[in-house]
């Protein structure tokens, strides 16, 4: 790999930019780069305005995910060396609202997982602590799942949320679809109801894009299946 | 509403696979050595069997591909309007093109 790399970041800054551009740094590349270093690089020695987040560095927190070279990744988990190219552009993930530079405004995504109710409600007469086997298909399934770190690159790479921006989107739809086939949920009808509307479960077309792109190899799309079935087995009256 | 018709096209999909399977199936394997004339395929739309899985091809075919053009319609996120529009055009064809079918096939075997 070269010594540099060309790196084009999206800057934007609503109280005094009328317009979002492009700035280009060239960044000293080496081993193990990772985009969070190529960005941390920037604002400790090249540019200290520019705004990103970050928190653990370690893919746990969710809090970088960035739009890299046309696909949205988390930037402390991806290195530089898959990208295979030495020019990189940076932008903030689609389908959020802007607050500056690689920041955006989560608050739409979260809206939508509070509509799911993405909490476990006990059952009032479940002896805890219930015995939950390691070994069932359904627990197996779930256990998947539940390693969302709700960064929101499938949110960002759905192109229903794109046309869209009623649609529950995959990462609530996910965390639904954990509850919901937890049999000691109290609330998985409600739940269930929640999610069975035109911008709930059925506005998936399964293109899959969610799962191309998460960092945790979730398959949300597989979730929302497993949803729309049991909106067909609630109509049969066999989902309890 | 869109549980049934989504878990119908899921159906319509498995007898599709299946019927369409029988049908290729026999065409190729149940026909040959058979002449490749009028009065043989006339004879063979009369046989029960295949005018059945004929008429299960037409109509769930019709089903699943129009089902599939709404999908593909409501990815363009139009307003209400055009989608009850698209929806009552979608079903009118549907509907149209299934009656025609149906008369097609059973005035061949009844010779009307």
């Amino acid at each position: 790999m070269s010594e540099s790399l060309h790196v084009k970041v999206f800057r934007f800054d609503p109280e005094s930019d009328v317009e979002p551009n492009f700035d280009v740094f060239d960044v000293p590349v080496f081993k193990n780069m990772a985009i969070l270093d190529v960005v941390m690089h920037i604002q400790n020695y090249m540019d200290r305005s520019l705004s990103f987040r970050f928190s653990c560095r370690i893919g746990m927190c969710g809090s970088c995910a960035m739009y890299v070279n046309g696909r949205a990744r988390l930037a402390c988990r991806t290195q530089v060396s898959v990208l295979k190219t030495r020019n990189i552009t940076i932008m903030p993930l689609p389908n959020f609202p802007i607050i500056r530079d690689l920041v955006v405004d989560m608050t739409p995504f979260f809206d939508k997982w509070k509509a799911v109710k993405p909490y476990y409600m006990p059952q009032p007469e479940c002896d805890e602590p219930a015995t939950v086997k390691p070994d069932s298909n359904e627990r197996e399934f779930i256990d998947d799942m539940l390693d969302c770190i709700s960064c929101g690159c499938c949110y960002s790479a759905c192109s229903m949320v794109a046309t869209n921006s009623d649609y529950l989107g995959p990462a609530a739809l996910n965390r639904a679809y954990t509850l919901i086939a937890d049999k000691r949920d109290a609330i998985r009808v409600e739940r269930l109801k929640a999610v069975d509307r035109s911008y709930g479960v059925w506005r998936c077309h399964t293109q899959f894009n969610c799962a191309e792109v998460c960092p945790k190899d979730i398959v949300p799309t597989r979730s929302i299946q497993n949803l729309k079935q049991r909106c067909v087995m609630k109509k049969f009256g066999i989902f309890k | 509403m869109h549980a049934w018709t989504w878990f119908l096209q899921r159906v319509s999909a498995v007898v599709i696979i299946i019927a369409l399977g029988l049908h290729i199936a026999y065409l190729h394997f149940g026909t040959a050595g058979e002449p490749l004339t009028y009065s043989h395929i006339m004879s063979r739309f009369k046989m029960p069997l295949l005018i059945t899985f004929d008429l299960l091809l037409l109509i769930f075919g019709l089903y699943h591909a129009l089902y599939g053009v709404y999908s593909v319609f409501l990815d363009f996120d139009s307003g209400k309007k055009e989608k009850f529009m698209v929806l009552g055009l979608l079903i009118v064809t549907g509907l149209g093109l299934s009656v025609f079918g149906v008369f097609s096939l059973l005035r061949t075997v009844y010779s009307i």
